[in-house]
């Protein structure tokens, strides 16, 4: 807390606890994360790595503690809410591309109704986007028309169109056939070369010690491990993190 | 780049990798090709089928015959009345001159003779509304589709009914007339230069050149200029009063069902979302409305709105007959197709609304632009299901003294000319509910085709 630039930190979690009925998925989570730091985070299933991504950006609301996004911290004011989640750009497991949308109206969605960008400018914009995925040539087909890779980088896309200072990602590689996980891990490592702060959740160890600059051991709702991917590969403190090591890699 | 993320790299040492071809693909047997490939295969495939196969054909053959030979072959075309046709052809078949007669109160009921014209003129009004919805020029479809559901109704209300007119439904009426002209015209100047009535109007004007206000202020003008052409118009339009005691026929069922289907489909939609809300009083009372509607058949609520109504209603308020049964009729539609509804929302993956709330969507805009459309789509089935059984439980509203289709098909045989003609007039009505019913399928088949265009590969 000494910290003098702690107003600034794009994600700030201070003792963020969460419960699902009885449940309790979330203990006691201190988490800082720098501007364009690249955060991995790793666990078991259950282990609550998903529902802190998803309390970063308010899809799923915690209990106790205090989220801050830039400094702004969430509260009960919806539209406040809504306005700091605009910074954060957030791409899923199951994809969610709008199936009834064109691929470049998935992309210019949100600039027009939630910006409201005039057309043409969005559609630049979103071409943009869409060629920095590496799929300008898909933008008028339906989602359902292209693999499982092609739509996972064109939600890629869809997320950065409104130039998100955060990108989360909530295993973005689990439900891909295995040929087609290179060609999205692969975006996203140009994606972290560019600068942004990304916090994953990913099992893809490869892509972990490639960029990340710090990878995160969850398990049973706490943060059990934080360390620079060398450390954390070498040397592991904790013995569950290195079982939990010696069953992914 | 993809070596650097690699999972797995070969190992070294190996020996060098074959190269793998994939076979070319040999063409299918031709005994499984075509028509005849297809004959074989669906329908003669082994004894058994061959033999339903025949029997089949038999059954439909016999029962074609049998129609045919009544309704066509043996029919009579002219009498005077039951006896001669009787005398003719006895029972062996048809009698068509009694329904041919009576096909003016199949159509309209009682409605005046001299006045028929006011409702074919709001038959054309309807066709010529909604043709701009199917020319391929026009952009502004969903403005000119909802001012039909919206203002449509005010307009032919006048039409329909007719007599004094007060200064609101003046104003009413007159806003249906500057929406359908307002329609026409949008359809005309989008078609010949790709604007709306009103920023043509404002660009044919000059005042193209000003500011942004100047022009939306010269787009409202030419709205409000139609508005008024359209008061005075119906200022000097005087139409005589004709009762809804008089209306029936084919004319009264469509206006029954038309109100029942313009009116469920939104508010199924209100109370599905109602239903679903996570405010417990709001859920509350759209659940208790739906089941307690979609508990009870649509005759008993029909007769306690005619009979029980108006017990609840001060000394001398009475509410129209017509009016009660076709409120009966939309609370009726809407409870069931909010739940066609909600079955829809229910299908959509909570995915979809978590990726258009993480965009910073709302929940009104994640709904009506995310999970809606999509929900609907999927629901269309189930919804032209919905509107076709609506159109067909009108025939419900002759329990209570309405003059419907069904009504009037049977006032035939009690017509001292054509006494005891039951069968011919059903016929007719059948051919009118299969022809309208079978034309509002294939609708939404032909609209599930176009909406699918994301699903093909």
């Amino acid at each position: 807390m000494t910290d003098a630039v702690s107003g600034e930190l794009p994600v700030e979690l201070v003792g963020v606890n969460k419960w699902f009925g009885a449940f309790h998925a979330l203990k006691d989570i201190d988490l800082r994360v720098r501007e364009g730091e690249r955060i991995v985070v790793c666990g078991p299933s259950g282990s609550g790595k998903s529902t802190m991504i998803r309390c970063i950006n308010q899809l799923e609301r915690h209990q106790e503690g205090t989220i801050r996004i830039h400094g702004r911290a969430y509260g009960r004011d919806l539209r406040e809410n809504d306005a700091i989640r605009r910074e954060i750009g957030m791409v899923f497991q199951s994809v969610n591309l709008f199936p009834h949308l064109t691929v470049l109206e998935n992309c210019t969605f949100a600039l027009t109704w939630v910006r409201q960008m005039p057309k043409q400018e969005a559609e630049d914009l979103a071409m943009e986007f869409l060629a920095r995925v590496r799929i300008p040539e898909q933008a008028r087909k339906y989602p359902l028309q292209l693999s499982g890779g092609q739509q996972q980088r064109v939600a890629i896309a869809r997320a950065l169109c409104v130039r998100p200072k955060i990108m989360l990602f909530d295993e973005p590689t689990s439900s891909l056939d295995p040929e087609m996980i290179n060609e999205v891990l692969d975006t996203m490592v140009e994606l972290a070369e560019s600068g942004i702060t990304m916090l994953v959740v990913t099992h893809e160890m490869g892509f972990a010690r490639k960029v990340a600059d710090r990878v995160i051991f969850m398990d049973q709702g706490e943060i059990v491990e934080e360390a620079p991917p060398e450390i954390f590969f070498a040397s592991p403190r904790f013995d569950r993190t290195r079982l939990f090591l010696s069953q992914v890699l | 780049m993809s070596e650097v993320v690699s999972r797995d790299t070969p190992l070294a040492g190996q020996p060098p990798a074959e190269i793998f071809r994939p076979r070319p693909p040999r063409a299918a047997p031709a005994s499984t090709l075509g028509v005849q490939g297809w004959v074989r295969q669906n329908m003669f495939s082994s004894i058994p089928n061959a033999l339903v196969t025949v029997l089949g054909i038999w059954i439909v053959y016999a029962f074609f015959d049998t129609i045919l030979t009544w309704a066509v072959g043996n029919a009579v075309w002219e009498a005077a009345n039951r006896r001669e046709c009787l005398d003719k052809v006895g029972r062996s078949g048809a009698c068509w001159p009694g329904v041919i007669a009576w096909i003016p109160n199949l159509i309209y009921g009682l409605y005046p003779k001299d006045q028929v014209w006011r409702i074919n003129l709001a038959g054309l009004v309807l066709v010529l509304w909604a043709l701009p919805l199917w020319l391929p020029r026009v952009q502004s479809k969903a403005l000119i589709g909802l001012s039909l559901v919206l203002l449509f109704p005010l307009l032919v209300s006048y039409f329909f009914l007719g007599g004094e007119k007060g200064v609101i439904w003046s104003a009413l009426i007159a806003l249906g007339l500057a929406g359908f002209l307002w329609a026409l015209l949008t359809a005309a100047t989008e078609t010949v230069s790709g604007l709306s009535f009103s920023r043509f109007a404002v660009a044919a004007l000059g005042a193209g050149g000003g500011s942004d206000a100047a022009r939306r202020n010269g787009q409202l003008a030419a709205l409000l200029a139609l508005y008024v052409v359209a008061f005075i118009a119906v200022q000097a339009l005087s139409l005589s009063f004709v009762p809804t005691r008089v209306w029936g026929g084919l004319f009264l069922t469509l206006v029954i069902s038309g109100i029942g289907i313009a009116f469920s489909l939104p508010a199924g939609i209100v109370l599905a979302l109602g239903r679903r809300s996570r405010m417990p009083l709001i859920s509350l009372l759209c659940t208790v409305f739906i089941e307690l509607f979609r508990s009870v058949p649509l005759i008993t609520i029909l007769f306690m709105f005619n009979t029980m109504l108006p017990l609840f209603l001060p000394v001398g308020v009475e509410v129209n007959q017509l009016l009660r049964a076709i409120v009966a009729v939309c609370l009726f539609a809407s409870a069931y197709m909010a739940e066609v509804i909600r079955g829809g929302l229910q299908a959509i993956p909570r995915g979809q609304y978590e990726a258009a709330s993480a965009m910073g969507l709302g929940f009104w805009q994640a709904t009506g632009l995310v999970i809606m459309p999509q929900a609907l789509k999927i629901m269309i089935p189930t919804i032209v299901g919905n509107f076709i059984g609506l159109f067909k439980d009108t025939t419900l509203v002759s329990i209570i003294g309405l003059f419907d289709l069904l009504s009037m098909s049977r006032a035939v045989a009690e017509d001292t000319r054509w006494l005891g003609l039951f069968l011919e007039p059903f016929f007719f009505i059948t051919m009118i509910y299969f022809v309208v019913c079978f034309t509002m399928s294939q609708y939404s088949l032909n609209l599930e085709q176009r909406l699918s265009a994301g699903e093909r590969r």
